[in-house]
């Protein structure tokens, strides 16, 4: 308990406030962006499993067993049903074959479904959501509906036997299902209302989905006890295996926030280390004299330790406040803008929030303090006594140790850390070698300069270590806060440049061939553009090389197409393409396949692969490997064949158009002329797929604020470290007649140089940590960024000046007799 | 026997970057217990680097030194602060006092060190023998030097040495404080009859000890009665 007595008069004394505040600082960080990644991640989860409508579904041909139930109640687990048919429905003459899904109460379990009053709607006022399931008696319909039954809403549908009200429509609901599985329209009808429709007899083919939703370790379990319980009839269907392009967005997010993270900590930990510098050199006279009281050094350790490790527990305590209610503030705005519910951040991201305090003690504060009880007790006799700091290279190593440990934990990637730290240390090193250059010049230059100048330069050159130390660091802020700046803003570049303003928002599937033609042409009419239309026919993988493909991949119908040109961001990786492939020794057709689900079935070039396309057989021979671009929102596929060599199988054809918003009732005009069509509307995924962007682009705006924070306060810590030697200058210099503004300037400018130094590296090695990520990380291609190559060194000089100048105000403005005074 | 110090062909020698450099050689000394010894010399002549050996601060390049009869020598740097715990108090030139602890906590600190029960009341009598009973909730910057060093002494004192090694305690003051200090140190001596041994360059100071040695260039002049016994 001493310790702690002895902490509190530390603290009352100051000593300890600026390690308090830098510990606090980093955990800060550590928790905002600790908790906001796992908020994100669980609710970017939460929105890709909306996409599901829970976190797992089983899907199989009859409803789940009793027992099942049984025990999924018991475990707390959510559940709900959905049954998948396709059933024609009727008004009056007209019909259709639609996509009917009946749905229990708490559907869905994870996402909304939306809807309007107002046909067509995709957002707007009329755009509600739905605060349950369809009423009995009512059904919420896609839009598309009402012109090929030739109904409005509020008007009566017929399914089977049983009448129902069209009420609403649907905007977006989860499992709006892949481009490729929605045939008919959408009807969403109450599970209450199904038997009464009389169309489920024994032998149809319904889709049952058993829906639940719960948190990750107790669906993992209950998952464990289903699996083998699991008929050939059921299967478990996760996110992975729903939506990729979802996982793309969220894996470059996650990677990017970690990065942010990384930096931050760093900033931190580089103000934890200068503050316990500090500590250190105000407490080696303390420890003398307590070693002169016959204190044992492992006492004098032991009573240090004890109080650094409260004080960090504390800090981590009031830094984790902190950072929870500035990753809270971020996420209410979030749910103000974008109306998501952000999911709560797990304990564990709390206790590994709070443990990074001593974490950051050990790694940054520590090290630098360790000799302090092998000061020697003759110190309290001669002052002038050396003392021993010990080997900087251990407090580095140490220091990165930690780091590679936060990241590690909070990040899981190590790619990511390596690559920040040899920007690091490319960073110190120029620093260094800058700084010493910089030095030899001021040399020179002082001599000729004018007296602010001078001033500046001989400040620089008297603190000659300390100097290049503020520069480094100067430099590490301010690479952290470019290449943050810089990624974040190619981030959402690129994703603009992905899904451009009139790139195709609408698939249309289902096109017959002698409709391909006519269809070109109502598209003209219309001023529409037309893509591309790709012939493609439903087809299943049997073989490769004559023996049964592995069973575990793509065991559903792909989409199989046959196309002369390969699509802008299809990229042929190995093999080649149909203008240069020779036609195959066995006269078999050529195929193309997508690089990754080759991998997976372990196809390689050359291999025979047989398809079951209707029933028929065909071969081909593999050609090429393609890599495609899930996030283009293009249409896609796994397979494609060389012309003509599908022309056998009745192919239909499917192309994406661009609507602009006025046209949307294109859809109607073409819907009523050939009903058989179906039309996917892609602008809801890709206002989706926005909507996570920005929730990203959030994150990083608070990582930048608490980035430009460390930078700060490391600032402040560094100029801190050298005040009393100034005001003691400031005090002489000004007894000896120089005046205010005299010493100000030199300060300003003292600063402004260093910051232009810093200013400098900082481009340098953002330019190369950027290009680094870029490669390595996020593979995007590498580009300068000129624009920050002059802002950069301006902006930084004028920024560290200011603060400089303010961390020095007291030193230049207390009046010389008062520092001639203390100093004395 | 007897002799609370006892120092035996003592030297110091340290290795600076223009070579080694003997600071003190072939000393010999013996302190009664009780007895009060002056040491005097010039600026440099190793005064402080003998009162560091003697008290254990340091560790001597050759001889010994028997504080209280225990071999300074055959103890590690651990033995010797223990040493230093249970018999030895200081008083230095500088004070050094801790700036962010109250005049009180500076005097409490060492026998908290101790682990002693009754720490703050006995802090309290010491400043109070000291005449700062209405400053004990200042900090050492808020008093003057006089005041800081009479709280120092009453921190030497609180925790009843056996031995004092006091280095130039009025070094940093005024004639007239430094007299009202000077007496204070030797009142309270003489009431707890502590071996004192203090350093000092003013003749009128060495006098008031009933021993007195002289310092020149690292080496023992002996000086009033025979300091070699
Ligand atoms: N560790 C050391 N390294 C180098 N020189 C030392 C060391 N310790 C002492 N000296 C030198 O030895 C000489 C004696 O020092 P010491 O402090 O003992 O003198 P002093 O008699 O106390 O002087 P003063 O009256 O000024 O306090 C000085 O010249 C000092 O610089
Ligand atoms: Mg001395």
């Amino acid at each position: 308990m001493l310790a702690l007595r002895l902490l509190w008069r530390n603290w009352r004394s100051g000593e300890v406030k600026l390690l308090a505040i830098a510990l606090a600082l980093a955990v800060t960080v550590v928790s905002a962006i600790a908790l906001f990644t796992d908020r994100l991640e669980s609710t970017l989860l939460e929105q890709s499993n909306s996409l599901l409508g829970a976190d797992r579904l089983i899907t199989s041909n009859q409803r789940h067993q009793p027992e099942w139930q049984a025990e999924a109640d018991s475990r707390n687990i959510d559940t709900s049903q959905v049954a998948h048919f396709a059933s024609m429905v009727f008004a009056g003459d007209e019909m259709h074959l639609a996509s009917i899904k009946a749905v229990a109460p708490r559907y869905p379990l994870r996402g909304y479904i939306d809807l309007s009053e107002q046909p067509f709607a995709t957002s707007g006022p009329s755009v509600e959501r739905a605060t349950g399931i369809p009423p009995v008696g009512e059904v919420w319909v896609d839009s598309r509906l009402l012109p090929l039954l030739h109904i409005s809403l509020g008007d009566s549908l017929q399914i089977g036997e049983h009448s129902l009200t069209a009420s609403k429509v649907i905007v977006s609901e989860p499992d709006g299902s892949g481009p490729f599985s929605v045939m008919g329209a959408r009807i969403m009808m109450n599970w209450a209302d199904l038997a009464k429709t009389q169309v489920i007899q024994p032998g149809s083919r319904v889709e049952y989905q058993w829906l639940l939703a719960s948190s990750p370790e107790t669906l993992t379990d209950f998952i464990t006890w289903l699996e083998p319980r699991l008929t050939e009839h059921e299967e478990i269907v996760g996110i992975e295996n729903a939506q990729r392009r979802l996982q793309g967005t969220l894996k470059t997010g996650r990677r990017f926030l970690v990065l942010a993270a990384v930096m931050g900590v760093l900033l931190a930990g580089v103000a934890v280390a200068l503050a316990a510098r500090q500590f250190a050199s105000r407490h080696v006279n303390q420890v003398a004299l307590l070693k002169s009281l016959g204190v044992q050094a492992a006492r004098i350790r032991f009573l240090y330790l004890a109080q650094l490790v409260s004080l960090s527990l504390l800090a981590a305590f009031v830094g984790l406040l902190i950072g929870f209610a500035v990753q809270e503030l971020i996420a209410v705005a979030v749910h103000r803008l974008y109306q998501i519910e952000m999911a709560p951040a797990r304990l564990q991201t709390f206790v590994l929030s709070l443990l990074s305090g001593p974490v950051a003690l050990v790694g940054f504060a520590l090290p630098s303090l360790w000799f302090l009880p092998t000061v020697a007790p003759i110190k309290v006799l001669r002052q002038d006594m050396p003392i021993n700091t010990g080997a900087a290279v251990w407090q580095i190593a140490m220091a990165c140790a930690v780091l590679i440990l936060l990241v590690v934990v909070f990040g899981r990637d190590l790619v990511l850390g390596a690559t920040v730290l040899v920007a690091l240390l490319v960073v110190a090193a120029l620093a260094a070698l800058l700084a010493f250059g910089l030095l030899s010049l001021g040399k020179k230059a002082g001599s000729q300069a004018g007296s602010r100048w001078r001033l500046a330069i001989a400040s620089i050159q008297r603190r000659r270590s300390a100097s290049v130390l503020q520069v480094v660091v100067f430099a590490t802020a301010v690479m952290l806060l470019l290449t943050l700046t810089i990624v974040r803003t190619s981030l959402i570049e690129e994703w603009q440049v992905k899904v451009p303003e009139d790139a195709p928002n609408h698939f249309v599937l289902n096109v017959a061939p002698a409709q391909v033609e006519p269809f070109k042409q109502l598209l003209d009419s219309n001023q529409l553009g037309v893509e591309q239309l790709y012939p493609m026919v439903r087809g299943r993988l049997t073989h490769i090389n004559g023996e049964l493909k592995p069973e575990d991949t793509l065991n559903r119908e792909a989409s199989l197409t046959w196309s002369d040109t390969l699509a802008a961001d299809n990229e042929v990786v190995a093999g080649l393409w149909w203008d240069e492939w020779p036609a195959s020794a066995t006269g078999l057709a050529g195929v193309s396949v997508e690089v990754e689900v080759a991998g997976r079935l372990g196809i390689e070039l050359g291999d025979t692969l047989t398809f079951s396309i209707g029933g028929l057989q065909a071969q081909a021979e593999v050609a090429s490997f393609r890599t495609l671009e899930w996030e283009s929102l293009q249409p896609n596929f796994y397979f494609i064949f060389q012309p003509g060599a599908l022309d056998d199988y009745s192919p239909m054809y499917m192309t994406s158009v661009y609507l602009p918003p006025e046209q949307k009732s294109f859809i109607n005009t073409l819907l009523s002329r050939y009903p058989t069509i179906v039309v996917i509307e892609l602008d809801r995924i890709i206002n989706q797929i926005r909507t996570i962007v920005s929730q990203v682009s959030d994150g990083v705006g608070l990582v930048l604020l608490m980035v430009l924070l460390g930078g700060c306060l490391v600032l402040v810590a560094s100029v801190n470290g050298s005040i009393n030697e100034r005001k003691q200058e400031a005090g002489l210099l000004r007894a000896l007649g120089a005046s205010r503004s005299l010493i100000t300037g030199g300060v300003w400018t003292e600063f402004a140089i260093l910051g232009f130094a810093a200013g400098i590296i900082a481009t340098i090695a953002a330019e190369a940590l950027i290009i680094g990520l870029q490669i390595a990380v996020f593979e995007v291609p590498v580009q300068p960024h000129f624009v920050y190559w002059l802002a950069t060194p301006v902006v930084t000089s004028l920024f560290v000046a200011a603060i400089g100048a303010f961390s020095c105000r007291h030193a230049v403005n207390t009046p010389p007799a008062v520092v001639l005074r203390e100093a004395a | 026997m007897a002799y609370m110090i006892q120092a035996e062909q003592l030297g110091k020698t340290v290795t600076t970057a223009s070579g080694d450099l003997t600071i003190l050689q072939d000393i010999n000394l013996r302190v009664e217990k009780g007895e009060s010894l002056a040491i005097t010399g010039a600026s440099g002549s190793g005064k402080s680097t003998l009162l560091g050996l003697l008290a254990g601060l340091d560790v001597p390049s050759q001889g010994r030194v028997l504080l209280a009869g225990e071999n300074l020598g055959e103890l590690d740097e651990e033995g010797r602060a223990r040493v230093r715990a249970e018999r030895v108090g200081f008083v230095f030139q500088s004070f050094q006092l801790l700036p962010g602890l109250t005049a009180l906590e500076n005097v409490m600190l060492p026998m908290e060190l101790g682990g002693q029960k009754n720490a703050e009341a006995r802090a309290k009598e010491y400043l109070a023998k000291v005449g700062l009973e209405a400053r004990v909730h200042h900090y050492p910057p808020q008093l003057s030097g006089g005041e800081q060093q009479r709280v120092a002494i009453a921190r030497a004192f609180a925790c009843e040495p056996e031995i004092l090694f006091a280095d130039e305690p009025t070094g940093n003051l005024d004639s007239a404080t430094g007299n009202t200090i000077n007496d204070l140190l030797f009142g309270l001596n003489a009431e707890a009859g502590t071996t004192l041994v203090l350093i000092t360059h003013e003749e009128r100071l060495a006098n008031r000890c009933a021993r007195q040695v002289q310092l020149a260039a690292g080496e023992l002049l002996i000086s009033g009665a025979a300091a070699e016994l």
